[in-house]
């Protein structure tokens, strides 16, 4: 084992499996149930159990990859993705993937005085802020939202127009039309966008927080067929980020294979929760489950700082830090995915209650027959 | 009686060529913009619903435009019941699906004259005129597959398509009126029945969405031989007792069944029975999905049905005669009172549905996937349709090749999960097959982890120590290709886990 925490890599006991394959349950469940990768949760969630930044982002993508073949499959099967449009952002994404790698391995080699605990540091913070911001920014959109919505509990006149309007009136050629997503749009619109989602899949392994609102917002696409073509587009960005983080030596095959446990039964139980929670709920549970995630990681800022150099405090105050931060993930993670799980089991008991038929003769329509069964079990 | 469907754009001619062939016939004729103000009366935003509809499509643009199909089809229908009926508007030609005696007629106008036309019309330089037609056609193009799920240029969607180039209109419609005389255009029990079904259902609609103690339900409601079925989510049951009510004293319906389900499943097949193998699969499904099942009967041209009259003033069959029409090839054959109903075993079907409230409704279609489209479309959408045993009177192989091209089809069409009757078990039920795939899948990731783990020295030396130094690109490339094959493996145990359950 020694071999390996000279590799950077953690020492993986039956305790720290155990925790890998829970970060997957809960990170699966919030997957499905957002419709994001969950990365927001299992990223930090490894690097609280002493794994690196780029480590915990490498092995991310590395096993996102292989569960967006799964589910984009399923997605394709629906009619919900474009491929015209994941391959125009595919060719964008790529340099943005290639970007985020390339910043990742330098902050990694380069800071921290190159060896030692400190090691990574640079990356780690860097990974943190990136972190912060974006999640801040799109946790405070989507609270945003709902409480314009008037907190009537539907989807109500649904994501806003106006940029999408503007984008697909520009007509800067060249426009390229997008039969499946039914819209069209400037190339070097779309070359933003692929770049910006690559770079954050590269950086944090969360693309799919800036993708899908770009498609829905900017591009003007579907929800449904943005959500299917960001799942198309992650299975080869993640391809591609897998490919690159493996070459540079950042994938931790084990954390991926342990994620794998608890994320691709974690992600059904998600998607079945999304069916049974109206769609206000969902967007609440979402936005502060991001929010909690969020502070736990600017609470682990701090300790990169020092490792930096930046600041000073006795670094036997790191452990406190981190299990502030372990704290503030698990709760979230924990206490969102059990809201979603007490309503997938209840929709799951009820549903076998859902049995029902009248059949009204209308010549008799005073005498209601009730052709009734209410079996259970 | 012929119903002409002339579907028109703007400066497209569409009117011209119907009020001439109305001239010609002194058939009543109905025009979009004329539906569009008795939509208005009516409360139906119809201003709104075309704005938003190109801006964004939301879940209250979609019970919106589902209020607006109704109303007009209810219209069209009252009119067309009474006599010959001439109809022009975007996308007429998709209206009253399934009627097999109207007309879907096509136009195609030069762009110049269309260009000349909105220059003297609203006044534009040409350009603009040009691009302001343009911009025209792409949001009416959108409208036609938002509101009826349909391409605009699928030739299949047209009986007759005139080029206004070098034709006059006269000419036009004077072929028209021909056409209209062709058997094939005549009104014939079977169509007059779908008409009246049509009829209810929108009626129906319009009812329940207008109707205070019901407006709120998100309800799905189709009509077959006068039997009304509406279905409603598990969260709206309380509003369910106040249907039967709202839809009382409605013209043409004899009985309403009201289900309760999360989603709906299609199932097709030619003859139906409650002990076969397909009716237990698919009752297992709706079960677990808490679905109510739709029963298609889809006859091959030039097979005879009987479906029952019904006595239009109480609107109930009029069983002490037995009197049934006997249909041949979508077309009157006999008319015999002593005619045993044969429905393929619908009837019997449905009450074993009722009986366990799993009744999603039935319908009856002759022909072949145009038909099956024309009728689903106007339904809505579906979580699953299975196409179970069809082209019964072909052999083996025929059959299963052109069960096959009919799935491929509506797919693609539907945009709906369709599958065979034969994949339901494969994919979604569990039985023997699904166990040993289970226990073979669990043995091999078991040996992957296993060994990954008994390993890891030598697994991460691999990947990132001194044996990734000298072998970088096939440590990447062993990661690019083992990623996939475990999520393959894992995910295919973690599926058959949550099937084996009853979860998914």
């Amino acid at each position: 084992m020694h071999e390996l925490l000279s590799m950077n890599f953690i020492d993986i006991n039956l305790a720290v499996a155990l925790q890998v394959i829970l970060l997957g349950f809960i990170g699966g469940i919030l997957s499905g149930f957002i419709g994001s990768g969950g990365a927001f949760f299992m990223t930090p969630g490894m690097m609280n159990l002493g794994v690196d930044g780029v480590i915990a982002v490498a092995s991310n993508i590395t096993h996102k990859f292989g569960k967006a073949m799964v589910g984009s499959r399923k997605h394709a099967a629906a009619g919900n993705v474009d491929k015209k449009l994941a391959a125009f952002m595919l060719g964008t994404a790529i340099i943005g993937i290639q970007v985020a790698v390339a910043i990742n391995s330098y902050l990694f080699n380069e800071s921290g005085g190159g060896h030692g605990a400190a090691k990574g540091a640079g990356a780690n913070l860097y990974i943190s802020l990136v972190f912060a911001f974006i999640l801040t920014f799109v946790a405070v959109s989507m609270l945003r939202d709902v409480l314009k919505s008037g907190g009537n509990g539907e989807a109500g006149d649904g994501p806003s127009m106006k940029i999408a309007e503007f984008f697909s009136r520009l007509n800067l050629p060249p426009v390229i039309k997008f039969e499946v997503a039914d819209t069209k749009v400037s190339l070097w619109v779309l070359m933003v966008v692929g770049i910006a989602t690559g770079y954050l899949a590269g950086t944090i392994g969360v693309g799919g927080f800036i993708g899908v609102p770009a498609m829905i917002y900017i591009i003007g696409v579907p929800t449904a067929v943005a959500t299917g073509t960001e799942l198309f587009l992650a299975l080869f960005m993640g391809g591609y980020g897998a490919l690159s983080y493996a070459y540079q030596g950042f994938v931790d095959l084990r954390l991926s294979m342990l994620l794998y446990l608890g994320s691709l039964i974690g992600i059904h139980l998600g998607v079945y929760g999304v069916k049974v929670v109206k769609e206000k709920y969902i967007r609440v549970v979402t936005s502060l489950i991001i929010l909690l995630c969020v502070i736990s990681r600017v609470i682990a800022i701090p300790v990169y700082l020092r490792q930096l150099g930046f600041i000073s405090f006795e670094a036997d105050w790191d452990r406190y830090f981190n299990i502030a931060s372990k704290f503030f993930l698990f709760a979230s993670g924990i206490s969102g995915a059990l809201v979603i799980l007490a309503k997938v089991v209840h929709a799951y008991l009820h549903r076998r209650k859902i049995q029902k038929t009248l059949l009204i003769h209308k010549s008799e329509k005073s005498a209601i027959s009730p052709a009734e069964s209410a079996r259970a079990g | 009686m012929t119903i002409v469907m002339i579907s028109n754009r703007y400066q497209g001619s569409g009117e011209d060529l119907a009020r001439t062939l109305a001239a010609k016939t002194r058939w009543p004729m109905l025009t979009r913009s004329e539906m569009q103000d008795q939509a208005r009366k009516q409360g139906i935003k119809i201003g709104r619903l075309e704005t938003s509809m190109i801006k964004r499509q939301t879940e209250k643009l979609a019970r919106e435009k589902e209020l607006y199909i109704a109303m007009l089809t209810a219209a069209l229908c009252e009119k067309a019941r009474e006599d010959n009926l001439i109809y022009t508007g975007r996308a007429g030609h998709l209206l009253l699906p399934g009627v097999s005696h109207r007309i879907r007629v096509g136009l195609t106008v030069p762009m110049d004259i269309r260009i000349e036309r909105t220059v003297r019309a609203l006044k534009l330089t040409p350009d603009k005129a040009e691009n302001y037609l343009y911009q025209l056609d792409e949001d009416v193009e959108r409208w036609i597959r938002y509101v009826h799920n349909a391409d605009n240029h699928d030739p299949d969607a047209f009986d007759l398509f005139f080029n206004l180039e070098k034709m006059t209109l006269s000419n036009a419609a004077d072929i028209l009126c021909n056409m209209a005389e062709q058997p094939n255009f005549q009104s014939t029990p079977s169509s007059i029945a779908l008409l009246d079904d049509l009829y209810i259902s929108s009626q129906a609609k319009l009812r329940l969405a207008f109707d205070e103690r019901t407006q709120a339900a998100d309800l799905q409601v189709q009509a077959d031989n006068g039997v009304i079925t509406v279905t409603y989510p598990p969260h709206q049951e309380a509003i369910s007792k106040y249907i039967p009510d709202v839809l009382a004293d409605l013209d043409y319906c004899r009985e309403i069944v009201c289900t309760m389900a999360e989603t709906n499943i299609l199932w097709v097949q030619e003859r139906f029975t409650p002990e076969s193998e397909n009716y237990q699969q698919i009752i297992h499904l709706a079960q677990r999905w808490g679905a109510a099942i739709e029963l298609m009967r889809l006859l091959p041209p030039g097979e005879n049905i009987k479906i029952p009259a019904i006595n239009n003033s109480t609107g109930t069959p009029d069983s002490n005669r037995r009197h049934y029409l006997s249909v041949a090839g979508c077309g009157v054959e006999d008319d015999d009172p002593d005619a045993e109903l044969d429905d393929g075993g619908l009837g019997r079907v449905q009450e074993e549905l009722i009986h366990l409230g799993r009744c999603g409704g039935q319908h009856t279609v002759c022909g072949g996937h145009d038909k099956i489209l024309e009728q689903v479309q106007a339904n809505g959408s579906y979580a699953l349709v299975v196409i179970g045993d069809i082209f019964l009177s072909k052999g083996h192989s025929a059959r299963t090749r052109r069960t096959r091209e009919l799935v491929l089809h509506i797919r693609d069409r539907l945009k709906a999960p369709t599958i065979t009757a034969d994949e339901l078990k494969s994919r979604f039920l569990f039985g023997p097959r699904q166990a040993l795939t289970l226990v073979g899948f669990v043995a091999l990731v078991f040996l992957i982890y296993w060994l990954v783990f008994t390993n890891q020295g030598q697994v991460m030396d691999f990947l990132s120590g001194s044996m990734h130094q000298h072998h970088k690109w096939l440590a990447a490339v062993s990661v690019f290709f083992f990623i996939p094959i475990i999520a393959y493996l894992y995910g295919t145990v973690t599926d058959l886990i949550l099937k084996l359950i009853n979860v998914d």
